[in-house]
């Protein structure tokens, strides 16, 4: 996509920061989310689940149930459809058990009744019979000669033999010459990292209001990040034609990457359908968290060769990751990512994708990165104490510029790292003094960004404005951004565009809000979009003043003649325009559909100060500051709210937040009660720079931002915490016990 | 007929109450379809469901933001409820919302009713403690920062909604009708009232503020029979002096025990200040948090230390223990059929205690361990010791080994690194997910040192353990 104007464009529009469209929605509690519709004759779901992590399932018995007054229908994998493959089938087993159930919370059955409270009841009626069989949680263990095989031949062509049949993906990259790279260093060091999975933790759980009649069409309102996702795998499920279910996305709180995943919409929709009556199911906190998609959790083996002066001169890295008992893992993004920021002339990633009992992960805000620079900027960090050399200095000198090399293959277009780092450099920060018992880090980190299927229609209305439908659900604000791009263009005031997130039966497939894609992808063409409608605006002038198309400009909101050979013409407003539209040619409507691909990859930089209690073991941030690159900043404060919101769950994770299974298999902390995602206290106020290096990919130069915010969290953090307790933590989170050990291990 | 009266949104309401366990959530998102107010968690920790709940209290008005989800219906009998929908017909009204909408304070927007609803609760309480009073609202994607900007920005122009008063003339109202024998059974107004229905119910369940006992309901989907409220008797509300020592209430929430402790218990308030949240110690009880036995609870060690006694009552005769010995084993206490906690003592002053709650999170958080403290040292010579853990053991307990090792030593380093050793015959702690073992003894011993550390030397604040609010 060609970069036409983002160069000495002066902006009116772009780059201020009004009040967001649904602001008073929001706070006047008046927007509705997936829970808060209702249908008249609706019925209450409730889903029964495993308690144990592995089992066959010999038989389900639902006669006791199905007699409960209230009960309307149950189902099980039965009334699914039996036709899907290759991905559909791994949803449709992970909706809804087959013959075996593969982790604690896997759905087994569901039921509809006339109150959740009767649904809840039924399922305690509901019998089933389990052959209990033996289960393995942990990344390492599954790779062991004794785990237990949880799905034979689910392996693809990508892994080498002799690797057990739990590893079901591999994938290597790289470049150089390894041991001549090692062989150069003045230090090596190697050593290995553990991170447990963790979850979004988004606040609103999983819900949906499902209607589905017995002629296969069909009505959905949930709470996604992509209902056309949604619509198409519900469709291949259920067995019936994708336009004829129409599927509207609710007001979503929270997804980070959870809710492009697809977990109860199918369930209401076939109990819908066996009960020709509208559905709702709303999921409870704890079968979010047995049952939703957390991250997978890591093991990791870094190896990194450092000159005294801080050349890096070779750099591998094997990534061991589980992704519950299903493929898909997100290992070749940790791998991809782990050595991102450096320029390295040898350097090789291993990663694994690995099954193991516990639920199919899903992505969380840049799947797979935040690990893989927590351990190589471990090392980094090490490096730098050992050889004593500043932190910045040495990344700096190592980092990835335009036309270098990436570890992964390409060569890099224009990126804006070094910016990055030089602004963290000179942030008063870097060079505040720091406190008896606290310790600084700082970490880079790395994430691709993404373009994907996109269509928007922007319609003017006779009244000059405007109606914006775009396809991507609004995660953080991107309606505000929309509003602010399209009225750039048309030369119109923010608040007379209306952005919509228009249902599937409006647009043209749109990919899920995921990959930092929404700004970038749908924003690229809410701007070519606005300009299909300014070139019509032009044509119905140039029909007016009797010229060429092309003798007619657009300006501030106006049609212009282009020049003194266009012709004297007084200039005309859009509402103008727009108010004789139908007798001028009929309504003027602006579309654009394409896959844009030149969504700009992104950096970061952050600077963590962090104190550990001796005694305890207690760790906590007291100054933060995230400086990344944003390419061109829409809304600046929903950039910095991105920003603040990727750290904050980076310090989440790196602290305190993890699944803890027992011995038996079973996820021990399924509720806010002890999977404790931060409050207030535990934050600081986190300082934000945005650097904006622009993205020749995007008009305006827009590059994603709300996934490379959660990238250097983990490693800043581990490396602040290391220097403050004076001992290297290698595992995640680095909750008071495991700080208390490694500082009574180091003595 | 169990009836009961509220005033909802400024609309009087007479429900009959059919399960006295329907929680104030369900009914006011599934009845009055108010979808403002939200679920995230139904067990007290996300406040999404955070609404205002004013009481008149002996005529003075009493504003607390509480979790709907854990609130049952007949606790409402008498107060006036305030939803997100019923704050302000237009932003204007309301400064805090003017002003989360353009600090860009919500993200995705879920939590924000129920942070709209804390904060205006905090500014009609005169409270600026932005993290303590959003330690309760769980938000996932700002980091807080432009929700506390948010506030701060309020501040400046806040006025007083108009309803409050309006509210307030119809709590008068309503708390005028004359209570039926019925309903005076269902929701006792007197300690004689709960001791008649203690007699008739020996098994029954009495629920002060249901912060446990909700849960009991939304998670564990237990459905309670015999089930009395006493949140609402005032008799069993108040803290009054006595002599050496107050008496408080069983029913007294945790939160106005901390306001009322601030001076004369300053270590023992702060550690009620770190129990749940502002919305759950507007509701929970002392009496309830002591009743339910449970080795975690924080208020029972930092009691055992202060060396409180408790006031039982088995139909109108009253028995005092040491708060120590109604701790039997895990899941049983020193209680019989009938008989329920009507107040607590404890001396006016804390003297040489300390507390130190370990936990995860700093703020709103189940703790690993709760070490409490109370040492008297006379001419540098320990005279009188008692230590108490929450988390050591299957029920709160005193350290004895360690007491008796003290009792008459010096007050020096070695004493205490001697008497760290005494620890492992008073506590063999279990490893669970919240700590391992090894970390729970060797955190015990840590403590002691630090509360040795703490109370020689001039460097109080020796670590991170508590953070400047």
């Amino acid at each position: 996509m060609a970069l036409d104007n983002q160069k000495n464009r002066e902006f009116k529009i772009v780059g201020t920061r009004p009040d967001r469209p649904d602001g008073l929605d929001k706070v006047t509690g008046r927007a509705k989310f997936g829970a808060d519709a209702y249908a008249t004759g609706m019925l209450h779901a409730a889903i029964l689940r495993s308690p144990h992590a592995h089992a066959k399932i010999i038989r389900i018995s639902t006669e006791k149930a199905e007699k409960l007054p209230g009960v309307k229908a149950i189902v099980t994998r039965e009334d699914f459809s039996k036709k899907v493959t290759g991905e559909n089938w791994n949803v449709l087993e992970n909706v809804m058990a087959g013959d075996t159930a593969l982790y604690d919370g896997h759905a087994i059955a569901a039921v509809a009744a006339t109150s959740s409270l009767i649904a809840r009841d039924a399922l305690k009626l509901m019998e089933v019979e389990y052959e209990i069989l033996p289960h393995v949680t942990d990344v390492d263990k599954a790779m062991g000669k004794s785990a237990p095989v949880i799905r034979a031949g689910a392996s693809d062509k990508s892994v080498p033999e002799g690797l057990h049949p739990n590893v079901v993906r591999y994938h290597e990259s790289g470049h150089g010459d390894l041991s001549a790279g090692f062989e150069a260093a003045d230090l090596v060091i190697e050593d290995t990292f553990k991170t447990e999975a963790t979850h979004q933790g988004y606040i609103e759980p999983h819900a949906c209001l499902a209607q589905l009649g017995g002629d296969g069409k069909g009505e959905l309102w949930c709470c996604t990040q992509g209902h056309f996702h949604v619509q198409k795998t519900c469709a291949a499920l259920l067995d019936i034609e994708t336009s004829a279910l129409r599927v509207t996305a609710s007001e979503i709180g929270g997804g980070f990457g959870g809710k492009t995943a697809i977990f109860i919409e199918p369930v209401a929709l076939a109990l819908s359908r066996k009960t020709n009556r509208p559905v709702k199911l709303v999921m409870n906190r704890s079968e979010v968290f047995r049952a939703t998609g957390p991250t997978s959790s890591t093991s990791m083996d870094i190896k990194i060769g450092m000159k005294k002066d801080g050349t890096i001169t070779a750099g591998s890295g094997v990534f061991r990751l589980q992704g519950g008992a299903f493929p898909g893992a997100p290992m070749e993004f940790t791998a991809m990512c782990a050595f991102a920021p450096y320029n390295l002339e040898n350097v090789k990633q291993i990663g694994y994708d690995v099954l193991s009992n516990r639920p199919k992960q899903a992505a969380y805000r840049a799947p797979g990165s935040p690990m893989a620079a927590f351990a190589v900027e471990s090392i980094i960090d090490e490096l730098c104490n050992r050889l004593e050399l500043d932190p910045i200095e040495v990344r700096l000198k190592n980092a990835s510029r335009e036309g270098t090399k990436a570890s992964f293959g390409p060569k890099w277009d224009r990126i804006g790292l070094v910016e990055c780092l030089e602004a963290a450099k000179q942030h008063p920060h870097y060079s505040a003094p720091l406190k008896k018992g606290q310790g600084r880090g700082v970490s880079s980190g790395f994430w691709f960004n993404h373009g994907g299927e996109t269509a928007v229609t922007l319609a003017l209305s006779e009244d000059g404005t405007a109606a914006l439908s775009v396809g991507t659900p609004d995660i953080g604000g991107s309606r505000a951004s929309m509003c602010q791009m399209a009225a750039e263009e048309l030369g119109i005031s923010y608040d007379k565009v209306r952005t919509t997130i228009a249902d599937t039966a409006t647009l043209g497939y749109n990919e899920v809000s995921h990959g930092s894609r929404v700004t970038y992808a749908s924003g690229l063409a809410t701007i070519k979009a606005a300009r299909d409608a300014v070139k019509k605006l032009c044509a119905r002038a140039a029909k007016k003043w009797n010229i060429d198309e092309e003798a007619v400009i657009w300006e501030d909101g106006f049609a212009k003649p282009s020049g003194p050979n266009a012709g004297d013409f007084e200039p005309i407003p859009l509402a103008k325009l727009t108010k004789s539209m139908g007798r001028t040619g009929g309504p003027i409507v602006g579309h654009f559909e394409a896959t844009p691909e030149g969504a700009g990859v992104s950096f970061a930089t952050h600077i963590v100060d962090a104190e550990v209690d001796q005694e305890t073991g207690r760790a906590h941030v007291v100054r933060y500051t995230v400086v990344q690159d944003a390419g061109k900043a829409i809304h600046p404060s929903y950039v910095e709210g991105q920003y603040q919101g990727g750290a904050a769950q980076g310090i989440g994770w790196a602290l305190n937040e993890e699944y803890i299974y027992g011995e038996d298999g079973r996820l021990q902390n399924t509720g806010f009660l002890d999977y404790r995602i931060p409050v207030a206290s535990d934050l600081p106020m986190i300082d934000t720079v945005i650097i904006e290096v622009a993205n020749p990919g995007h008009p305006y130069g827009v590059r994603g931002v709300g996934e490379t915010s959660i990238c250097p969290p983990l490693a800043a953090i581990a490396n602040a915490v290391s220097n403050a307790a004076g001992v290297r933590l290698k595992e995640l989170p680095m909750s008071p016990v495991r700080i208390l050990e490694a500082i009574k291990n180091k003595t | 007929m169990q009836k009961i009266t509220f005033i909802l949104n400024g609309e009087e309401v007479s429900l009959e109450v059919l399960s006295s366990t329907t929680t104030l959530l369900d009914w006011l998102r599934e009845e009055k379809k108010l979808t403002g107010t939200k679920e995230g968690c139904n067990e007290g920790d996300c406040g999404a469901c955070t609404v205002l709940v004013t009481d008149l209290k002996k005529g003075r008005t009493e504003h607390k933001a509480l979790n709907a989800c854990i609130l049952f219906l007949p606790q409402l009998d008498g107060k006036a409820v305030r939803t997100i929908e019923g704050l302000a017909s237009k932003t204007s009204d309301l400064r805090i919302q003017e002003e989360m909408i353009s600090n860009h304070s919500s993200q995705c927007g879920f939590c924000t009713p129920g942070i709209v609803v804390s904060l205006l609760t905090a500014q009609l309480n005169k409270d600026k403690n932005y993290d303590d009073i959003l330690a309760g609202n769980l938000c996932r994607c700002t980091g807080y920062t432009p929700i506390i900007d948010a506030a701060i920005a309020a501040e400046k122009t806040a006025k007083m909604p108009v309803w409050v008063k309006a509210d307030n003339n119809k709590l008068k109202k309503i708390s005028t009708n004359k209570k039926s024998k019925q309903s005076k059974l269902f929701l006792p107004q007197t300690i004689k009232d709960l001791e008649k229905w203690c007699t008739k119910n020996p098994e029954g369940i009495l629920v002060g503020g249901a912060t446990d006992v909700g849960l009991w309901v939304t998670k564990k989907l237990m459905d309670l029979k015999q089930i009395c409220f006493i949140g609402q008797i005032s008799e069993m509300s108040q803290i009054k002096t006595a002599n050496q020592s107050l008496n408080i209430g069983a029913c007294t929430t945790i939160e106005t025990l901390r306001n009322n402790i601030k001076t004369s218990h300053p270590e023992f308030s702060e550690l009620l200040r770190r129990y749940g949240s502002t919305q759950v110690r507007n509701a929970a009880t002392i009496g309830g948090n002591i009743a339910n036995g449970s080795p975690i609870g924080d208020s029972s060690p930092a009691l055992i230390a202060l060396g409180a006694t408790i006031s039982l009552n088995l139909k109108g005769k009253h028995r005092t223990i040491p708060i120590e010995e109604f701790f039997i084993k895990y899941g049983i206490q020193n209680k019989q059929k009938g008989e329920f906690i009507e107040s607590i003592n404890m001396p006016r002053k804390e003297g040489n205690f300390r507390c130190y709650k370990i936990s995860k999170r700093f703020d709103q958080d189940i703790s690993a361990i709760c070490g409490c403290f109370n040492i008297t040292i006379k001419k540098d010579t320990i005279i009188n010791a008692r230590i108490a853990f929450g988390g050591m053991a299957e029920i709160p307990k005193r350290a004895i080994a360690v007491e008796n090792f003290l009792m008459g030593s010096s007050w020096s380093d070695e004493t205490i690194s001697k008497a760290c050793l005494e620890f492992e015959n008073d506590f063999n702690p279990i490893s669970d997910m919240r700590a391992s073992s090894q970390y729970r003894n060797l955190v015990a011993k840590n403590l002691l040192k630090k509360y040795f550390i703490e109370l020689s030397k001039t460097e109080k604040n020796t670590n991170v353990l508590r953070v400047k609010i």
